[in-house]
């Protein structure tokens, strides 16, 4: 027995050691970020960010790259896991050796990791957790996010409902996790603030099929406006009930759900939807983000199915490299925090008005509402900011 | 050459002969030295999968070793995390107590759900275990009061002797040190009359019986004692972690600790921790597979099944004795 | 008294899948003694299999049929090349090996089809509606009820009166004497898993249009199809029907009525209820063991 627990051990050894740069993640030729995204099991489809992150690096590369060095992403796959995304971020830092971790899906996964980036003092950019988890958290020298915040966009589309829609009842129909949980407390505090009423909150598990039940229950509660914080499928099963039931209520939705596959998913019933984005939407006459659009699907393909979390993934990247153009050929992790710090609302070719400070981490603090019609998104506001929290 | 026993003694021995020494004071000094040459990510899935590998045995304890089967491990592996996470958190007692509470209330639970056992066999065993694991992964998500919900459980940070758990050298000395205990325990127990009992339970419940071994009481012990050892893996597993959500238990965890078990091979203390270690490597050498891991998992649970049913323990122990008998 | 109608409604209507589900887990069972967690996924890869031949342009009746007979082969092979060989299959053994089965299924459906959510269509609307009365049903939840009672018929019609049917059940009920008697088990228990597969990509493909087709659709379902066929007693064909339909009005009303967060841990205390207190369900037989 003892051999074969000696042959465990070997086994675990033969994992191959470290290499250490000079700078981690930093080469003569090289820079190397990682992110960890589930690219297999239920919540795959949001692994479409990350492979929208190896795109936009190759057209990078193709175009010469940042200061003459080349951006080398590697992905590792989670499946949404918690264990295996705090087990991938030690092997990038570690074994592969990142200068920066770039997104990082699920708010539950940003948890198992933080206090490891944080110790090793990694560069993080944005993991698309709720922005208000950091609220209050020291320790973010080397964090940067360009992410909304569920809770205050939640606020905002209840406002909205409020005085442009004269709505006075609202219903919440969220997923029950931390992403739908964080925009009920917004949607609560929004009813507060703008004198609403919440009259029904109903749930939904991730693995549900069938979703009469919560159609009924959110119809019965008469009210005049009903919130979406849902999954694509989930939010195109809630609407098409609730037609089916003759229930037509104002809808409203996280930008999550201002994916066009919507469109195609819930048929008619999505017409007339308001929701939120944070980055200019392709097909609404912004030039540069249809243009980044077509960068991405010429160069992977496979983005075609996929367009809103590859224009997301390409957000995300964008301030990270405009943070590597401005520290300079001579980079390092200071220079690039000092650079970082140096954005002012500034315009990328997919996200817009980043801001960042010596004591400002939180890169956008706005969003702008849209309406669907005719099978496409089209502008409804203008934006609107909420306050930064850190 | 074949090892011939001429005492019973000496086939109770669990180290025999220089050579078993050696392998395992080899073992042990690998087991303590690795925090200290390998790499931190090395170390941190080195825990992970000694946590794995508490469970396995515990599960194999169950299901190779009496018979039973359960498909609702993540359920146990939940209260005692939950547990220990509570106790720590809400009654803000230290960690040797907080353990020792996950250890008692999963052995409670495992008893409990092995009550119903006893009327139950094969297939609606299997249904009913399936059910508790789901239900106790419901009962979580919905519970917020108790579990935290979707928010998550944070365990604090504890500190043993002035050594912080945040680290991961001392989180792997801790849980390699349970393990190895809690391992070594189990093996002692599995040559004792309460293996024997289990054993027989599992070959013939029947013919157990008439010879005289108590089936409710040695069936709710290989309950209580599997829910024990997967209970205190999943305390410590809260640790690994950092904090606890209901998404680490589900059904998927249930299958997982399942293939690590048949995999490693039913009814083999030794398999079980090879099937673990394995099946936790495997995710992390593989990790640019995407999907294709979840087919090569499916594949690689059915070819053991079909072509080597004693999992890789047996498969090894055939190489073991084609070499002893070499060149017969 | 309108709504506890609709309620009931949508309970029928979800609970005529289950039955469908169930009535595969059951037939199974029943024949092979065998616990079939890949069943939801057989489905899933049925339905699949008529969404890439709708794609192609192909007619719905021929597209429908590739992927129910899709199912039937992949189940049949399933059954010959890896449950009847293994000749000391403990129960644990198959159950195992089911569930690595479904973990391939799954991933290969991924691999292939990927992940994101895919609209399925079908001759029958999910948005067209009738009312009766206060209550609303769509044409498909119609459709799906009038499609699961004819293939419950024709299950029954083939069961009770045709000669496979009668090899069925003498398989089902021992082997070993069947065999003694000249029917040739190996091919009738084939058969079995082929129209056990073809009943649950049938309700596959009853259940894509409404809940959307992404892999993991049948996973819910297919385990409130498992909960139906406890209830209704794993070795009774009836009792699925039962079980499936008594479950999903139960589901919907407890919804409705108790609390939609905890509709899902509904079917789990039923199983553990029904197991505790009655292990053979609703309609089935006692189980007992031969020594």
């Amino acid at each position: 027995m003892h051999r074969v627990l000696g042959l465990c051990l070997v086994v675990l050894l033969a994992l191959p050691f470290a290499t250490t740069a000079q700078e981690r993640g930093v080469t003569a030729e090289e820079v190397v970020v990682g992110s960890s995204m589930p690219l297999s099991g239920p919540a795959a489809y949001w692994g479409a960010v990350g492979r929208a992150m190896e795109a936009y690096a190759r057209y990078l590369n193709d175009q010469g790259g940042v200061h003459g060095r080349r951006l080398r992403v590697v992905l590792r796959d989670d499946g949404y896991l918690p264990p295996r995304a705090a087990a991938n971020v030690r092997e990038l830092v570690e074994r592969v050796g990142v200068f920066a971790i770039v997104g990082l899906i699920g708010t539950a996964n940003a948890f198992a990791v933080r206090d490891y980036i944080v110790r090793n003092e990694v560069v993080w950019i944005t993991p698309t957790a709720d922005a208000s988890m950091w609220y209050g958290f020291r320790d973010k020298k080397y964090l940067f996010v360009t992410y909304p915040s569920y809770v205050e966009e939640a606020k905002i589309l209840v406002d909205y409902a409020a005085k442009q829609l004269g709505v006075r009842t609202v219903a919440v129909f969220y997923q029950n996790d931390l992403y739908g949980q964080k925009g009920l407390l917004g949607a609560k505090q929004g009813a507060v603030r703008s004198r609403v009423r919440i009259v029904a909150q109903v749930p939904y598990e991730v693995t549900q099929a069938d979703v009469s039940s919560e159609a009924v229950k959110l119809r019965e509660s008469r009210a005049e406006a009903v919130l979406l914080y849902a999954t694509p499928r989930h939010g195109a099963l809630i609407v098409r009930e609730m037609a089916k039931v003759g229930y037509t209520p104002k809808l409203l939705s996280s930008f999550t759900l201002g994916d066009p596959i919507m469109f195609a998913l819930a048929g008619e019933a999505w017409n007339g939807v308001i929701s939120t984005a944070f980055f200019p939407l392709p097909g609404m006459g912004d030039s540069k983000v249809d243009e980044a659009l077509a960068v991405l699907t010429r160069v992977d393909p496979a983005l075609r199915t996929n367009p809103y979390n590859a224009l997301a993934g390409w957000a995300f990247m964008e301030p990270f490299v405009e943070g590597l153009r401005r520290a300079g050929r001579d980079l390092t992790k200071e220079r690039f925090v000092q650079a970082m710090e140096t954005i002012r609302n500034w315009d990328g070719q997919v996200i817009r008005g980043v801001t960042f400070g010596p004591d400002r981490r939180q890169g956008i603090h706005r969003v702008y509402l849209t309406r669907a019609e005719g099978g496409r998104y089209t502008k409804l506001t203008d934006w609107i900011s909420y306050p930064t929290g850190f | 050459m074949v090892e011939l026993r001429t005492s019973y003694a000496q086939d109770l021995r669990l180290v025999s002969g220089w050579t078993g020494w050696a392998g395992l004071v080899f073992l042990l000094a690998g087991l303590v030295l690795l925090p200290l040459v390998a790499p931190r990510y090395v170390v941190y899935v080195a825990t992970l999968a000694a946590v794995h590998s508490l469970v396995a045995v515990g599960l194999n304890l169950l299901v190779g070793y009496t018979g039973q089967i359960s498909l609702g491990h993540a359920g146990f592996f939940a209260v005692g995390a939950y547990t220990h996470g509570l106790v720590l958190t809400r009654l803000g007692w230290g960690f040797w107590p907080a353990l020792l509470a996950a250890a008692v209330t999963s052995a409670a639970a495992g008893f409990l759900v092995g009550l119903p056992a006893l009327r139950l066999s094969g297939p609606y065993l299997a249904i009913a275990t399936l059910a508790f694991g789901l239900a106790t992964h419901q009962v979580l998500v919905n519970w917020e009061a108790l579990s935290g919900g979707r928010s998550g459980l944070f365990l604090p940070e504890v500190r043993l002797a002035g050594a912080s758990l945040k680290d991961e050298r001392v989180l792997y000395w801790l849980v390699v040190a349970v393990t190895c205990l809690l391992v070594l325990a189990a093996v002692r127990l599995l040559r004792s009359y309460v293996g024997r009992a289990f054993v027989a339970v599992r070959d013939s419940d029947v013919a157990a019986e008439l010879s005289g071994v108590n089936l409710t009481r040695y069936k709710t012990l290989a309950f209580a004692l599997s829910a024990l050892y997967t209970g205190v893996a999943g305390a410590l597993m809260g640790h690994v972690v950092g904090f606890l959500e209901p998404q680490l238990f589900t059904l998927f965890e249930s299958v997982y600790f399942f293939s690590m078990v048949v995999v490693g091979g039913l009814a083999s203390v030794s398999g079980s921790i090879l099937g673990a270690v394995l099946l936790t490597l495997l995710p992390q050498l593989l990790s640019g597979m995407g999907e294709a891991l979840n087919v090569l998992y499916g594949a690689a649970v059915i070819l053991v099944l079909r072509f080597e049913p004693g999992g890789l323990a047996a498969r090894w122990l055939r190489v073991q004795r084609y070499w002893r008998s070499w060149p017969l | 008294m309108s709504l506890l109608l609709q309620y009931v409604a949508n309970g029928l209507a979800a609970g005529s899948l289950y039955a469908l589900v169930a009535l595969g887990v059951v037939l199974l069972y029943r024949s092979s003694r065998v616990l079939n967690f890949a069943h939801g996924d057989l489905a899933t890869l049925g339905v699949f299999v008529a969404f890439t031949a709708l794609a192609r342009g192909w007619p719905y009746p021929v597209a429908l049929g590739a992927g129910l007979v899709g199912t039937a082969l992949v189940s049949a092979a399933f059954y010959r090349l890896l449950i009847k060989p293994v000749r000391q299959a403990t129960a644990l053994s198959l159950v195992i090996t089911t569930l690595g089965f479904a973990l391939l299924l799954s991933g290969l459906m991924v691999w292939i089809w990927g992940t994101d959510t895919k609209v399925f269509p079908f001759p029958l609307s999910e948005v067209r509606v009738y009312r009766l009365g206060g209550v609303v049903v769509s044409e498909l939840s119609a459709g799906s009820l009038a499609v699961g009672l004819l293939l419950v018929a024709a299950l029954s019609l083939v069961v009770q009166k045709t000669r496979l049917g009668l090899a069925m059940r003498a398989v089902a009920q021992n082997p070993v004497a069947a065999q003694l008697l000249g029917v040739p088990a190996g091919r009738v228990l084939a058969a079995t898993w082929a129209v056990a597969g073809g009943l649950g990509a049938a309700a596959g493909m009853l259940l894509a249009p409404a809940v959307l087709l992404d892999p993991f659709m049948m996973l819910d379902p297919f385990l409130k199809g498992f909960a139906a066929a406890v209830l209704g007693g794993m070795d009774s064909l009836p009792g699925a029907v039962l079980g499936g339909v008594v479950l999903g009005v139960a589901e919907s009303v407890f919804a409705g009525y108790v609390s939609v967060k905890y509709k899902a841990t509904l079917a789990f205390v039923v199983i553990v209820a029904v197991l505790l207190a009655k292990p053979e369900g609703l309609l089935g037989r006692p189980f007992h063991r031969r020594v």
